[in-house]
């Protein structure tokens, strides 16, 4: 009885630690200022929209936050993304059942992470050059694969899924809090979680301790891959349409939510609720710029400043 | 005050509202060599990191040659004429010994080029008082970590350095190198230099000390005359009680647990075979590099043999298996902790449970409160205090990492437990404790393996003693043969026990 209450009191203290406090006190910064100089700002409605902007990059960047506590870093999310993409909507064009389609984007994603994670674990490989390289051969084979051209006619069916909602909630946010969840419950509840940060934080202890090292680094880049297939499925089922260049820079974003989030780049360090405020604060960016009607430029100056505040912010107060 | 080459007064450290030294008095005389002692923890390397500019001092005044100063950064510090020369040595190893010598004042021609030939000349004329042996145009990685360290105290040579403090100098040193290195040391302070010595090896500060300070908990205890001191004296103010001398027990039976056979790795681990028994405490000795770690990581199954094999309970152990060597119950704890042991982010339960994670968890998910309850009660036998086991592992004190270590395979439910260096880094008064426990698995029927560099060490625990020189098992010895003469005979010299 008192045990089911520890755990719930530890499950508690563990999300909440004094990182994401800052992040979350970040976005409320972001939130007021916005908040002030645009009515509309604060409103459910543009909450939702805020969400649902952010819920592609949340889940690429929630794969890209496991990685990164690995010690790794996936480059190749985005044409893997791409990749899924066509192949899901090639399919469903062709006439296979959607659920079919879906898990065959899923598996893209899946065996493109093996490929990154074998390559990384038992090659010894850098995961960086791997990942870059990958960046250009999957996006190669999505292009040579379609010829270049979009794929059109995605069945209403899925549209409608994708752009449907429950309790009025539109289906991307639920997805990508599904997503958070079971990636949370990973992170923190599973030997799997701690392995991950095992190998991240010191790969010779960890293989000291008989870690299984290189399954767990193929596991994030399995994850990562999977993640990234999903998020793109969203965006097939938002546009209609599967570009074999979608997902351009979607690792640059990924990698910031996760680092604005409080993940080090060094691995050990990260967490699930930080990546996701991260992503919510790019997300919010995005939209209260577009609302005041600045430049997109701007934008892309504020997401730089606020990156590198993040790491001035981290560096001034770690190990405190 | 004038008589001193720098005075420490009242000097305090605070983090928050922790004090980690308070109202700490230290003085150095010219020409002495100085020993700062005392446990992990006591304050020693917050004293010299306030001396070195890399921490601020909450209060306290700094003194060189009468005249109070100011030491807010290393550079301040190096203008002062004091270096610190650490433990883990700060050198570039791709750059050559003058290159490092310059590093970050470089001498030059018209404000631009590197004027390498007076930067030799210069190198050459300081180490020539030093060892003469060392050309300054050779690459870093190229030299023993002896001569890297005498490079380090000719880089303060060149500095003008009037206070040097020396960092635990002798962690990677034979007793060969010590010897000069304390030679080295004297010269120095012949010459007016002060040296700062820092060490847990009581025979090196009996041997090159003048005078020593000790500190305990941040406070300090006292300022002594080597003359007037013996190790025990300096032992019981540092630890503020006496440290028991206990007798070796054995536990060892004629059960064999581990046999190695014909155990090689290159031109590393030649041909080892023995058999460890059941009770049995077995020493390791040798020279650094003799090839001890990497015997113990073969049988820890983290590097591939060439050839041999390795039985447990007359079982053929698959070999280059990490997971096959823990289901065997074979547990490393390793010399470098930071490296090889801790998850330093990581919790004290998090750490434990690690090798055998299956145990703590069920349908998928890890029982946190059940692997907290299995952590206390190891950490609780082994004494760990405080006894909190959700704390971050890094914030502990080398002792109790070690302890954590040692629970860890405790937990996993270890045999046969390797222990390569165990208490390197420790203080006196956990170094005792972690004797303890090696001698009351023993006692519990495990089989430990101890490589140490300490001679008193492997003395004190193993019923038997292996010696390792360049790779090969070279003695074997037993009883009244385990003594500092056989060990050093065997360890440095060319004979072969005749088995």
């Amino acid at each position: 009885m008192s045990d089911t209450k520890n755990e719930l009191k530890q499950a508690f203290s563990l999300k909440f630690n004094i990182r994401d406090a800052g992040t979350l006190i970040g976005l409320i910064i972001i939130f007021i200022v916005f908040s002030l100089l645009s009515p509309v700002f604060f409103t459910a409605p543009n909450l939702i929209n805020i969400m649902q902007q952010s819920a592609i990059n949340a889940i690429v960047a929630l794969g890209m936050t496991l990685v990164i506590i690995s010690a790794g870093i996936d480059l190749s999310v985005g044409p893997v993304a791409a990749l899924a993409a066509v192949v899901c909507a090639s399919l469903m064009v062709a006439g296979v059942s959607v659920p079919l389609a879906v898990i065959a984007a899923l598996l893209v994603g899946a065996l493109y992470g093996l490929f990154n994670g074998v390559l990384i674990a038992y090659a010894g490989l850098q995961p960086f050059i791997v990942t870059l390289g990958s960046l250009s051969l999957c996006r190669a084979i999505a292009l040579i694969y379609t010829g270049g051209n979009p794929i059109f006619g995605i069945p209403s069916s899925f549209r409608s899924f994708i752009n449907g909602s429950v309790l009025g909630i539109p289906c991307p946010i639920i997805i990508a809090a599904v997503v958070a969840i079971v990636l949370y419950i990973i992170l923190t509840k599973t030997p799997l979680g701690e392995y991950i940060f095992a190998v991240g934080g010191n790969e010779e202890a960890a293989r000291v301790c008989g870690v299984p090292v290189a399954k767990t680094k193929i596991a994030v880049y399995v994850i990562s891959g999977v993640l990234a297939a999903i998020a793109a499925l969203i965006l097939v089922g938002r546009l209609g349409a599967a570009e074999p260049t979608l997902g351009n820079l979607w690792e640059m974003n990924a990698i910031a939510a996760a680092a604005i989030g409080g993940a080090s780049l060094m691995g050990g360090k990260g967490s699930v609720f930080g990546t996701i405020l991260g992503a919510i604060i790019l997300g919010s960016l995005t939209n209260g710029f577009t609302l005041l009607n600045i430049q997109s430029f701007y934008q892309l100056l504020a997401t730089g400043i606020i990156i590198i505040v993040a790491m001035l912010v981290d560096r001034a107060t770690r190990g405190k | 005050m004038g008589d001193y080459r720098l005075s420490m007064k009242g000097m305090t450290k605070k983090y928050g509202p922790v004090t980690v030294v308070e109202d700490v008095d230290f003085n150095v005389k010219p020409g002495e060599v100085h020993a700062l002692v005392g446990e992990n923890g006591a304050g020693k390397s917050t004293l010299l990191n306030m001396l070195s500019g890399v921490i601020k001092a909450t209060k306290g005044q700094i003194y060189i040659d009468g005249n109070e100063v100011e030491i807010s950064s290393p550079l301040a510090a190096r203008e002062l004429g004091i270096a610190m020369i650490h433990q883990e040595l700060q050198n570039v190893p791709e750059l050559s010994v003058f290159q490092n010598m310059f590093l970050g004042r470089p001498i030059t021609k018209i404000g631009t080029f590197v004027d390498k030939k007076y930067e030799i000349q210069r190198a050459k004329e300081i180490l020539k008082q030093l060892d003469d042996t060392i050309d300054p145009t050779v690459k870093i990685k190229d030299l023993k970590v002896s001569q890297q360290q005498i490079v380090e105290i000719a880089r303060a040579l060149l500095d003008n350095a009037k206070v040097i403090a020396m960092d635990e100098p002798t962690s990677s040193l034979t007793p060969r190198e010590f010897e000069n290195l304390s030679v080295l040391i004297r010269n120095l302070a012949k010459s007016g230099v002060s040296v700062i010595y820092v060490s847990h090896k009581m025979d090196e500060i009996f041997t090159v000390c003048d005078r020593a300070t000790i500190l305990r908990d941040g406070h300090f205890i006292a300022c002594v005359d080597m003359k007037d001191e013996c190790e025990d004296s300096i032992v019981t103010k540092m630890v503020g009680r006496k440290i028991e001398k206990v007798s070796h027990h054995s536990y060892c039976t004629n059960e064999c647990v581990l046999e190695v056979k014909n155990l090689s790795r290159g031109n590393v681990v030649k041909n080892a075979s023995f058999k460890v028994h059941k009770g049995e405490v077995l020493g390791i000795s040798g020279l650094v590099g003799a090839g001890r770690t990497e015997l113990f990581r073969l049988i820890a199954g983290l590097d591939k043999p060439t050839s041999g094999s390795i039985l447990v309970n007359g079982k053929n152990l698959p070999l280059y298996s990490v997971k096959q060597s823990i289901a065997h119950g074979i547990g490393l704890v390793p010399e470098d902790r930071k490296k090889d042991g801790i998850l330093k982010q990581r919790a004290i339960s998090v750490n434990i449970a690690m090798p055998d994670m299956k145990r703590y968890t069920k349908f998928g998910l890890i029982r946190r409160s059940f692997l907290k309850n299995i952590s206390l009660d190891f950490m609780k036998e082994l004494n760990l205090r405080p006894l909190n086991v959700d704390r971050t592992i890094g914030t502990l004190s080398g002792g109790n990492q070690q302890k954590v270590i040692i629970g860890r395979w405790l937990a996993s439910g270890t045999q046969i437990f390797l222990f390569d260096e165990p208490t390197r880094g420790i203080d006196v008064g956990a170094k005792s404790e972690i004797y303890q426990v090696i001698e009351d698995l023993a006692k519990q029927g495990k089989v430990v393996l101890v490589i140490s560099s300490e001679m008193t060490e492997i003395m004190r625990v193993s019923d038997r003693v292996l010696v390792m020189r360049e790779g090969e098992i070279v003695a074997n010895l037993e009883h009244d043969d385990i003594n500092e003469d056989n060990l050093a005979k065997y360890a440095i010299g060319q004979n072969k026990q005749v088995a």
